[in-house]
């Protein structure tokens, strides 16, 4: 066996280094920027749909700051109710692509849910997610937990705090309710990672029982991100995992505490894509090709900082976005967590910098290991019934996700000296290096899906 | 002057049959007492039946006005008058302010360097503003806070303070009841005496710790009230920085976002690849030049027919609402009439749609939505190059109304639902005919088509609108909900996006937005009722 690892080691590094030299012969040596043929668009009136929240914001304001229209593109974005609405909405064609959750493109074309072969070639953000709990379990957690029981309490919490409300709840014959937002949402698989680092069983996935209740000693169910605090303010549920602005929302009506962030769960996560049909991108590869360049402008756009290291550009994103025809609320309550703060109560506002990152870390290149992951949390919970090799992991992400595209429209903007060659991976084979940035410290490498599966004490093993 | 006499007179009698036919029969004694017709009469009827109610609504007004800023909901002020006019303004003001844009976007030559000038030094004028006023919010957020750190310090003492003693008598109880469960060992106390202190301990727990509780409560709405002034100020900031905004974006639209500026820097394109074309020698190149000469054309001619992106604004909401209801009514009518007819005047039809009529009609419109949704969606797999579409996107005034699959299956939903009250009081005008004229037909032989148009669907007229009438203000009521739900733009989808966005403003607009729908609903009434009218004989129809 270690004889033919290597041997695959080997092979897999000199293809690599191959590939670099034949990348860079193909990029800087043999070919001079200005020569790169221009793009005939095959399409350039576009309609794009989005989510009303503030990881929307690479879409946004590549149509407000003119980066569509200096593509030639025609852009119209408009807002879906829900996720599945916006998936639907892209598959039947009445748009041409959105801002979808990582797990979305993944989860159709293995055919969970809705089944449609999705591609992306642009990861829009990272972090920018929260877990709120409503102010009676908030208070049972500071009574469990006394050292949480000041203004500003100590950070990560974890859910160890939560074990007493959940056993009381069960003791009384009923579950914790709690919400996220789509089952192959991000938001799903941190809450369940946080619930069950504590010991808390969220639930299983199976063939039969496709709401995730089996086993589950809190049920978590699908609620559409803005109905999020009402929804908690009415008791449906105790609490949720929601982007932003839905959690410092919470914190500004006075009905909930927002207990941890993502940035805490998994340090730089990624969280949305944008995802079109496998179909449009094979009948438009031009324009998406010139999507993606406006994209990555956009992002570099909104990362870009003052000399004094602040977000320089943030509070007029903030501006746009609180249009109504875009995310919609209030300026103040945008500003929050994307100039890099985050209230977690009222008297608990601390300096988040990276809550929501939409450049730094390589953060739009569309990794393979993200995808990987999501994959890994889908069959850990039961979402992927059977067990998969750790070669159908890499196969279906490399079906899904489109580096190639995304290096093509990053070499022309290097020419046109929109960005800088350091912004980008230009020889990566696409899996981020190993990383134990997580909560529980678990370590997770995503060319090895079956060990990391394997690494965790609640889910599915292989 | 005899000759004036009549004359004024039949102005009279003109303008107070106008006004019965509308249905505004409450300004009758007002027309009377323009052409002074018993004067006293009139005056007791305008007092009792114009002023009293205006009376009356204004005081539910001042009511509103008095009990909303006193209703203090989590998801924020429930909104006075005041507020939703100023709701009324915004909305307005987001719809000019695309007009605006529009015309900057279509602006050309001389009065474009003008306008170009004058949005410039309004930018600037703006920007001072903003400025200063920018300024002035840390201080005031400053003084806010100490405010706020004033009352909440001896509050938070207070809380310490408690916590501390409870802390202390929670120890001292444990330290007893050690005690007492040592002297229970020692069987010098009894096992009763122990479990009576430990309850005791529970109860002085539970105790204190809803005194703690009432405290932080307290200190939480403290933190949750802070003084108006800061929100006021933060909100005229704002307002002023989306005008800036929106100025910023007016320059983009006169300069590089501008179609002319845009077609002239496409046609400069086209003239360099023509330089091209004439320098180039070898064959490949020839052709690459002349393939990109005929790329820039096409581009400069779609530059051309390019219109403005425009939002949309709440007049487009209504506009579009106010189709997709015709549309929906239309077919409604189209498909109730007829049978309707078949139904009254054949028992065997009447007696075989009866099952499906009862069974259908108390399906809610939101059922009917979901399966339309599934239905229509399967007829338009391309939407965009669909001839219904493309057609409907050609036509002069729809055209700009964006029409698309989900419009088409909201129109169904409300056909579906619009379609029972017409259909039902179809049939029962058709069957309710006097058997008198039925026999007349008979005697003069008359065709179907003779009996049809002369008789039955002259007679069952009223009865017809009547229907039509209900089905309208059935197909409106749905419609909003049906738009909501499919997020078909309209008011309906206004409202949920509204409702969605969860800004200060979100409240306010709703409301708007439902005086909105209940007027538009109303006139749509007013029009089927001058329809109803119209068409009958005698007394008509009630106006309420």
């Amino acid at each position: 066996m270690s004889f033919k690892r290597k041997f695959q080691t080997f092979l897999l590094v000199l293809s690599v280094m191959l590939g670099m030299i034949a990348a860079q012969n193909t990029i800087f040596a043999n070919e001079p920027f200005d020569e790169l043929p221009t793009l005939e668009l095959e399409k350039d009136e576009l309609k794009f749909g989005f989510i009303k929240l503030t990881d929307c914001a690479p879409l946004v304001i590549a149509k407000e700051k003119g980066f569509f229209e200096d593509e030639g593109l025609q852009v119209d974005v408009t807002a879906q109710p829900n996720w599945k609405q916006l998936l639907d909405n892209v598959i039947n064609g009445e748009l041409d692509g959105a801002h979808m959750l990582s797990g979305q493109p993944l989860a159709a074309t293995i055919g969970f849910g809705t089944k449609a072969h999705i591609v992306t070639a642009y990861t829009m953000d990272l972090n920018g997610n929260g877990i709120t709990v409503s102010n009676d379990v908030w208070d049972s957690m500071v009574e469990a937990d006394p050292s949480l029981d000041s203004p500003t309490p100590p950070h990560p919490i974890s859910a160890e705090s939560l074990k007493t409300v959940v056993q009381d709840k069960l003791d009384s014959g009923e579950k914790l309710q709690m919400g996220m937002v789509f089952p192959v949402s991000t938001h799903n698989y941190e809450i369940r990672y946080w619930l069950a680092t504590a010991g808390i069983h969220p639930g299983m996935y199976t063939s039969q029982d496709i709401k995730g209740f089996s086993d589950a000693q809190v049920e978590l169910s699908v609620t559409p991100p803005p109905q999020m605090p009402s929804t908690m303010e009415s008791g449906t549920i105790s609490g949720y995992c929601v982007g932003e602005p839905w959690n410092q929302k919470a914190v500004s009506m006075g009905i909930g505490v927002p207990v941890t962030t993502n940035y805490d769960i998994w340090k730089n996560n990624p969280e949305k894509v944008f995802g079109v049909t496998k179909k449009w991108a094979d009948e438009n590869p031009n324009t998406h090709i010139a999507v993606i360049k406006a994209l990555i402008r956009a992002g570099k756009w909104l990362d870009e900082t003052a000399d004094d290291g602040s977000l320089k550009n943030r509070e007029e994103a903030c501006r746009i976005l609180s249009q109504s025809n875009y995310v919609g609320a209030d300026f103040e309550v945008l500003k929050n967590s994307m100039t890099g703060f985050f209230y977690f109560q009222k008297s608990d506002r601390r300096s988040m910098p990276e809550f929501n990152v939409f450049f730094k870390h390589d953060c739009t290149y569309p990794w393979y290991s993200d995808g990987v992951w999501f994959l890994t949390q889908m069959r850990r919970w039961g979402q992927i019934t059977e067990s998969k090799p750790a070669s159908w992991y890499d196969e279906t992400v490399k079906k899904v996700y489109l580096p190639a595209v995304y290096l093509n429209a990053a070499k022309r903007l290097l020419a046109e000296g929109k960005i800088a060659k350091t912004d980008v991976p230009w020889d990566t084979d696409g899996y981020k290096p190993p990383t134990k940035d997580f909560i529980d410290g678990i370590e997770y490498d995503g060319r090895k899906p079956i060990e990391y599966i394997n690494s965790h004490t609640i889910g599915n093993k292989d | 002057m005899p000759s004036q006499e009549p004359k004024a007179d039949s102005i009279k009698y003109g303008l107070l049959k106008f006004i019965d036919i509308t249905g505004f029969k409450v300004f009758d004694p007002v027309v009377r007492l323009c052409f002074g017709e018993e004067p006293q009469k009139q005056l007791g009827q305008i007092g009792r039946f114009m002023i009293v109610p205006v009376i009356f609504v204004f005081c539910c007004m001042m009511l509103w006005a008095y009990v909303a800023p006193r209703h203090k909901t989590k998801s924020g002020e429930v909104p006075d008058p005041t507020q939703v006019w100023g709701a009324l303004v915004v909305n307005d003001t987001l719809h000019k302010r695309e007009n605006e844009k529009e015309a900057d976007f279509l602006l050309t030559g001389e009065a474009r360097t003008k306008k170009i000038a004058e949005v410039e030094t309004l930018l600037k004028a703006k920007e001072a503003e903003a400025k200063t006023l920018k300024e002035t919010i840390p201080e005031i957020a400053a003084s806010v806070q100490s405010d706020i750190d004033a009352s909440l310090a001896p509050v938070q003492k207070k809380y310490d303070e408690l916590k501390a003693t409870h802390k202390q008598e929670v120890d001292a109880r444990k330290e007893k009841i050690k005690a007492l469960a040592q002297s229970v060992a020692n069987n010098e106390a009894s096992n009763e005496q122990l479990i009576a202190l430990l309850r005791e301990d529970s109860v002085a727990k539970k105790e204190a710790r809803e005194t703690q509780k009432a405290i932080k409560e307290q200190i939480a709405a403290i933190n949750d009230n802070p003084p108006k002034v800061l929100k006021n100020t933060q909100l005229q900031y704002s307002s002023i920085e989306n005008e800036v905004q929106h100025l910023k974006k007016r320059l983009d639209y006169l300069n590089s976002g501008n179609r002319g500026q845009k077609v002239e820097k496409a046609e400069q394109a086209v003239v360099s690849a023509q330089e091209k074309l004439d320098a180039a020698e070898e064959p490949a190149a020839i052709l690459a030049a002349a393939k990109s000469v005929v790329k820039g054309k096409e581009k400069v001619e779609r530059i051309t027919s390019q219109k403005y992106p425009r939002r949309a604004t709440i007049w487009f909401q209504v506009w579009r609402s106010l189709f997709t209801v015709f549309i929906g009514f239309v077919l409604a009518a189209a498909i109730a009439i007829p049978v309707g007819i078949m139904c009254g005047l054949n028992k065997v039809v009447m007696a075989c749609l009866t099952p499906l009529i009862s069974v259908f009609k108390p399906v809610s419109p939101v059922v009917w939505l979901l399966i339309f949704q599934i239905v229509v969606g399967a007829f338009f797999p391309n939407p965009e190059t669909h001839p219904l579409f493309v057609f409907a996107s050609s036509l002069p005034w729809i055209g700009g109304l964006k029409v698309n699959p989900a419009m088409v299956y909201s129109a169904c939903t409300v056909a579906m639902c619009a379609v029972w009250p017409a259909l039902v009081n179809t049939a029962l005008g058709v069957s309710s005919i006097d058997q008198d004229h039925l026999n007349v037909a008979k005697v003069l032989k008359l065709g179907l088509w003779a009996r049809l148009t002369k008789i039955i669907i002259p007679s069952s007229l009223p009865l017809i609108f009547a229907g039509l009438r209900i089905s309208l203000g059935v197909g409106w009521m749905v419609l909003i909900a049906a738009e909501a739900l499919s997020s078909s733009d309209g008011l309906g989808k206004y409202v949920w996006d509204e409702y969605q966005n969860g800004s200060s403003q979100t409240f306010a607009n709703i409301i708007f937005a439902c005086f909105v729908v209940g007027i538009i609903g109303f006139f749509l009434d007013r029009i089927m009722i001058i329809l109803q009218r119209s068409v009958s004989f005698g007394d008509g129809a009630a106006t309420v």
